[in-house]
């Protein structure tokens, strides 16, 4: 165990810069010693490593738990089940189960995700029509709680979903067990389609779920802003690939004198060429395929020191109106997003805080040094919320804290379960403060 | 909290009446989620800056409810109060600019150092670059409060913490109605908006309007005859 004085932590947005102290932990013991330590008063925070855009996992004054050293993964074959660390990483997951030929049924746009925040934020990936979010395939979870306890919840369990998408806030996750599903290979069948429009790319990604497991569109919101794109369709596949790992072998970018290089024009640029590129019609290794950007170690800087913020909502189907508003904003704003995503969302899972739910879901980059952005996006967070939509906590950096319960109607009774399993209120984050969630 | 834009979602307006402070919050980028709380002699937050108890209890019910992102303390007094003597008028400005003040200003730092996060704003002035004889006292006050407020900043470094400092000239307010405008003097609205240039700003110190940094170097190199010539007209 050990304690470190305050160090400054930041989101992977980089547009938050808290001070905090960080404690590690490599087993339980040592983890409950820290916690029995711990100050209500600023409290404590599992962290992970640190994916999350904005301040979900900073704890401003406060301590951060590092369990990175709880990465033990143990699978069992014949049943599919893998048992795993609160520290360790779905990319780890994923070396793991493929070296059995499993693979986990849901994996987000980087490998770089521990167990514990991929529960925390219940993540998603291009899977999400058909499989859910990640509590879909957990089937039990070990929890630490303020009082020092270890309890284990499965999902008959409130606690469990109030653990799920529950940001950290209701003990710290120590332990995730969870179901693998069958590969053949290595590899996954990639069909991408180039469209001209919006209107076409909702078209051929709502006509694609049925036939792909993995459905996603990139977006160009640039230019004219019509909302022109590559879809990309893909089906786990037998056929074995050569595969370098995605992960940590790749060039690291490094932060060049703060300099945020993401303007209208280099946008536009990027944009032009990402559209035009050969569209793929083949095998892809299945972790480059899921982790596209991890290839390039912290892409982050390439916003330079103002840091950006990601913007993620989800809107119902029939309400693809509010898109045409969005375009419309972003574009008299000037401001150009290069990593645009389109998909399509399938059943929402049992938790109260998770994000996912039947619908669409676009997500959006962009430098906080937009002029004009935060007052935009606070208005159209308004027709979003009317509309029925909401935003993703753990992308989340600037939301009006008003309009929380709306987005999200069951926050009183996640509160109730929260306030039950941490009556002291040990576990606190900048988030949590900022949107007055506990 | 501050928000990702950096913006500040819960602000304390020491001086909830202060035309100068009200300028600076109202020159922030806009922010519907913002909470500004108004501490002034009367209200919810009713303070007396020159009561210590007053004090106390001000900056433990303003922490009590959540996290104070920015202190904008705009508390000042001119000291010329027709109707006190000399001596009382500057008891009263040596007591809520300097002795008041910090005192409060610690009081916000201890709690603003636990949170690990945090503005402060202090309201300097022009008058404490060299003495004049129409208006040393205040000066002296403002001189004080200035001379803390860099050293405060300087203790601060590496807590999250952060403290800036306005200094302004003439700034035509109640303070200082009916007086006669000298060269340089700006509105209380144009005060807002240097005050919200330094949040904005990395520097330590922002003057209002700019060019009086420049005015302060030459006032102090001016040799005293010629000085005190100009500061009499």
């Amino acid at each position: 165990m050990q304690i470190t004085d305050p160090v400054i932590t930041s989101g992977w947005g980089n547009n938050f810069h808290s001070l905090s102290s960080k404690a590690s932990a490599s087993t339980v013991a040592e983890a409950q010693e820290i916690v029995a330590k711990a100050s209500t008063a600023r409290g404590l925070l599992a962290t992970g490593l640190h994916r999350s855009y904005g301040d979900s996992a900073l704890n401003s004054g406060g301590t951060l738990l590092d369990l990175a050293a709880m990465n033990y993964i143990r699978i069992d074959r014949a049943s599919r089940i893998a048992v795993a660390g609160a520290g360790a990483t779905i990319a780890e997951l994923e070396r793991a189960a493929l070296a059995q030929s499993l693979f986990p049924p849901i994996v987000p746009g980087t490998g770089y995700v521990t167990m514990g925040g991929a529960v925390a934020a219940d993540i998603h990936g291009k899977s999400h029509h058909r499989t859910g979010s990640f509590s879909k395939a957990v089937r039990r979870m070990t929890l630490l709680l303020s009082t020092g306890e270890v309890v284990d919840y499965t999902p008959k369990d409130v606690e469990f979903w109030a653990t799920v998408g529950g940001l950290g806030l209701t003990g710290t996750i120590l332990e995730v067990e969870l179901e693998l599903r069958e590969v053949t290979s290595n590899s996954v069948f990639v069909l991408e389609k180039r469209v001209k429009n919006l209107e076409e790319m909702i078209t051929t990604l709502a006509e694609s779920d049925s036939d792909f497991e993995h459905t996603v569109a990139w977006i160009d919101l640039s230019g004219d802003y019509r909302g022109r794109g590559v879809v990309s369709l893909g089906n786990y596949c037998a056929k074995q690939v050569k595969s370098k790992e995605a992960t940590s072998k790749g060039p690291t970018l490094p932060s060049i004198v703060g300099k945020n290089f993401i303007t209208p024009l280099s946008v536009r640029a990027f944009n032009e060429i990402w559209y035009r590129k050969p569209l793929k019609n083949g095998e892809s290794a299945l972790t480059r395929y899921m982790h596209p950007l991890d290839g390039i170690n912290r892409w982050n800087n390439i916003y330079g020191s103002a840091g950006f913020l990601q913007y993620q909502f989800v809107i119902d189907i029939g309400k693809e109106q509010i898109f045409e508003r969005l375009f419309a904003g972003l574009r008299a704003l000037k401001a150009a997003s290069f990593l645009g995503v389109l998909k399509k969302f399938g059943e929402q899972s049992a938790a109260p805080l998770s994000f996912p739910r039947p619908g669409w879901t676009l997500t959006l980059d962009y430098s906080t040094s937009v002029p004009g952005l935060e007052k935009f996006l606070q208005e159209f967070d308004e027709v979003l919320v009317a509309a029925g939509g909401r935003t993703y906590l753990i992308k989340d950096s600037r939301v009006d804290p008003a309009l929380i319960p709306a987005m999200y109607p069951r926050l009183g009774e996640w509160r109730k379960v929260r306030e039950s399993m941490d009556p002291k209120g040990l576990w606190q984050s900048d988030q949590a403060r900022r949107l007055h969630l506990c | 909290m501050l928000n990702g834009f950096k913006s500040p979602g819960r602000i304390a307006l020491i001086g909830g009446e202060s035309e100068i402070g009200l300028a600076i919050v109202s020159h922030l980028p806009e922010d519907k989620s913002r909470e500004v709380i108004l501490v002034s002699r009367s209200g919810e937050y009713a303070m007396d800056i020159t009561v210590k108890a007053d004090r106390e209890r001000t900056v433990h019910n303003l922490f009590a409810k959540g996290d104070v992102d920015l202190a904008i303390v705009a508390v000042g007094l001119l000291g010329n109060d027709p109707d006190k003597s000399s001596a009382d008028n500057l008891l009263a400005a040596m007591d809520v600019n300097y002795l008041s003040t910090v005192h409060f200003v610690e009081l916000l730092v201890e709690r603003m150092k636990e949170q690990a996060h945090g503005t402060i704003l202090l309201i300097s002035s022009f008058a404490q670059v060299r003495p004049r004889d129409d208006n040393f006292g205040y000066g002296s006050t403002k001189a004080g409060l200035d001379f803390y407020a860099r050293g405060l900043a300087s203790k601060l470094k590496g807590t999250g913490v952060t403290v800036k400092i306005l200094r302004p000239g003439f700034v035509q307010s109640k303070m200082t109605r009916g007086m006669a405008l000298p060269p340089f003097a700006i509105t209380s609205e144009e005060c807002g908006r240097y005050g919200a240039q330094a949040l904005r700003s990395k520097k330590l110190i922002t003057w209002a309007p700019s060019i009086l940094k420049y005015v302060a170097v030459v006032f102090k190199a001016l040799p005293a005859f010629i000085f005190t010539r100009i500061s009499h007209r």
